[in-house]
C-alpha cells in the first residue's frame, strides 16, 4: 500500500510540477533565432480553411475579419459546408472572388478538413472555425515561421476573455468583441488559468523542439505534411500536427498569432469539451502508437510526461487517495496527506457549487443543481 | 471574490479535468457524436 501511495505521489507531482519545471530549465538552455521571409515576394500562397455546419449567422463577420487582416501574400479562404440545413451556403457565396465554397453531406468535422485540404492551392493552409476572430496581424506571424524549413506547422495563440480580464498586459481591443462572461461567471476564471499554464508549457516545448499539437482554433501545416484524417478524428489538431512531427518537422507555438473567444461559462459545456479533448488523447495513442516509441517520436519524453501524464494522473489520484485512507493509522504522514486530499476535494466541491449557484443566482437551485 | 473562492474554483477545474479523463475513457465510443471543435 506504501508502493501504491508513493508510485501514485510521484507522478502527480512529476507531471504537474516536476515536468514543467525540467522543461523550462531544458528551454532555458536553448537558444533558437527565429527566420522571417526576406520580402513581401517571399511570402508563400496560403489557403484558410474553415470547416462549419450551420454557421450562417458567423461567418459574414468571420470571413470579413479573414479577408480584411494583414497578409502580404496570395490568400484564398475555402468554407467546407459539413451538411449544413440553414443558409450557410448563401452566407458564403455572397463573397464570391477568393472565398470558395466546399459543400459536403455530414460527415464531421475531419471529412471536411480533409475536403478543404484537398480543394486547397496554397503551399501553407491555415486552420481556422467559425466562431473566434484573428488579430490584425495573425496571418503573418503565423505563416512567418515557415521562413524555417523545419518548422512542419505553426500554432498560434486562443485568447480566451477569462485571461483577458486577469492579465491586463494581454489586453486587445478585438477581445471584448468576443463578448465577456456573464457577471459572476466562475468556471472561466478556473479554465482561464489553466489554459494559461498549458500556454507555459506549449512555449517551452516549442523552445526545446516542438509542441505537441497545436490549437484547432489557430494554426498553420504545411499542404505537403497533411495526411487525411480518419473520419472519427476527435483531435484533428494533435493528431495532423504530430503526423508531421512524426516525419521530423517541428510545430512552434507562435504566441503573437492570436484568435480570440470566451472560456465556457457553465461547466457542463466545459466538462463536454474535456471529456472529448481526453477522449481524443486516447485515440491517438491508438491512431498513431509511433508516439510511444522513442526511437520514432523526436518528443517522445515530452508526450509522455504531458499527454500521456495527463491520461495517467487521474489513477493516481485514486490511487493516493485510496492509499493514504488505508494508511492512515500508520504515521502521521499517511493521515496528514489523507486529510489534505480530503480537504482538497472538499475545497473543490465548494467551487462547483459556488460556480452553479453564480449561475442559476439562488442557493436554493444551487442546491437542486448538485444534487442533480 | 474572495481568495478561497478563486482557489476553490481552480480546484474544481483540476478534478474536473482528472474526472473527464476517466469519462474519456469510456466515452470514446460516442467520439462521433461530438462534432465541435477544439481549442
Amino acid at each position: 500500500m506504501k508502493t501504491i501511495f508513493w508510485l501514485s505521489a510521484v507522478v502527480v507531482v512529476y507531471v504537474y510540477a516536476g515536468y514543467p519545471l525540467l522543461l523550462a530549465a531544458w528551454a532555458g538552455l536553448v537558444r533558437r533565432r527565429p527566420r522571417q521571409p526576406a520580402d513581401v515576394s517571399t511570402w508563400p500562397a496560403i489557403s484558410i480553411v474553415v470547416a462549419a455546419r450551420n454557421e450562417a449567422r458567423r461567418l459574414p463577420r468571420r470571413i470579413a475579419n479573414l479577408r480584411e487582416i494583414t497578409y502580404p501574400g496570395p490568400r484564398e479562404i475555402i468554407v467546407v459546408s459539413d451538411g449544413s440545413t440553414d443558409a450557410t451556403a448563401a452566407a458564403v457565396e455572397g463573397f464570391g472572388g477568393d472565398v470558395r465554397l466546399v459543400e459536403l453531406p455530414a460527415g464531421g468535422k475531419p471529412l471536411a478538413l480533409n475536403a478543404g485540404v484537398a480543394a486547397a492551392r496554397g503551399e501553407i493552409i491555415v486552420f481556422a472555425d467559425a466562431r473566434q476572430q484573428f488579430a490584425p496581424d495573425a496571418l503573418m506571424h503565423l505563416v512567418a515561421g515557415f521562413a524555417d524549413p523545419q518548422v512542419g506547422a505553426v500554432t498560434g495563440e486562443l485568447v480566451l476573455d477569462a485571461e483577458e480580464r486577469s492579465t491586463p498586459s494581454t489586453g486587445s481591443s478585438q477581445a471584448g468583441s468576443t463578448g465577456s462572461p456573464q457577471a459572476g461567471s466562475t468556471v472561466g476564471d478556473g479554465v482561464g488559468l489553466y489554459w494559461r499554464y498549458e500556454k507555459s508549457l506549449r512555449r517551452n516545448e516549442s523552445r526545446v523542439w516542438s509542441t505537441l499539437g497545436a490549437t484547432g482554433a489557430i494554426y498553420a501545416m504545411r499542404r505537403s505534411l497533411w495526411r487525411r484524417l480518419p473520419a472519427d478524428t476527435l483531435l484533428d489538431d494533435v493528431l495532423a500536427p504530430m503526423r508531421a512531427v512524426l516525419a521530423g518537422s517541428r510545430i512552434v507555438f507562435e504566441e503573437r498569432a492570436r484568435a480570440f473567444d470566451r472560456a465556457s461559462v457553465d461547466s457542463a459545456a466545459e466538462w463536454r469539451r474535456k471529456v472529448r479533448t481526453l477522449a481524443g488523447n486516447y485515440q491517438i495513442l491508438a491512431q498513431e502508437p509511433r508516439l510511444l516509441l522513442p526511437v520514432a517520436n523526436p518528443v517522445w519524453i515530452q508526450y509522455l510526461s504531458h499527454k500521456v501524464g495527463r491520461l495517467v494522473v487521474p489513477w493516481a489520484l485514486a490511487g493516493a487517495l485510496l492509499a493514504s485512507a488505508a494508511l492512515m493509522f500508520d504515521g502521521w504522514l499517511y493521515a496528514f496527506a489523507f486529510i489534505a486530499q480530503a480537504g482538497f476535494y472538499g475545497l473543490a466541491c465548494y467551487g462547483g457549487w459556488s460556480e452553479h449557484r453564480a449561475r442559476t443566482g439562488s442557493c436554493g437551485a444551487a442546491l437542486t443543481g448538485v444534487a442533480r | 471574490m474572495t481568495a478561497l473562492d478563486r482557489l476553490a474554483r481552480v480546484a474544481f477545474t483540476f478534478v474536473m479535468m482528472n474526472a473527464a479523463a476517466i469519462a474519456g475513457l469510456f466515452a470514446l465510443r460516442r467520439g462521433r457524436d461530438v462534432w465541435t471543435s477544439g481549442r
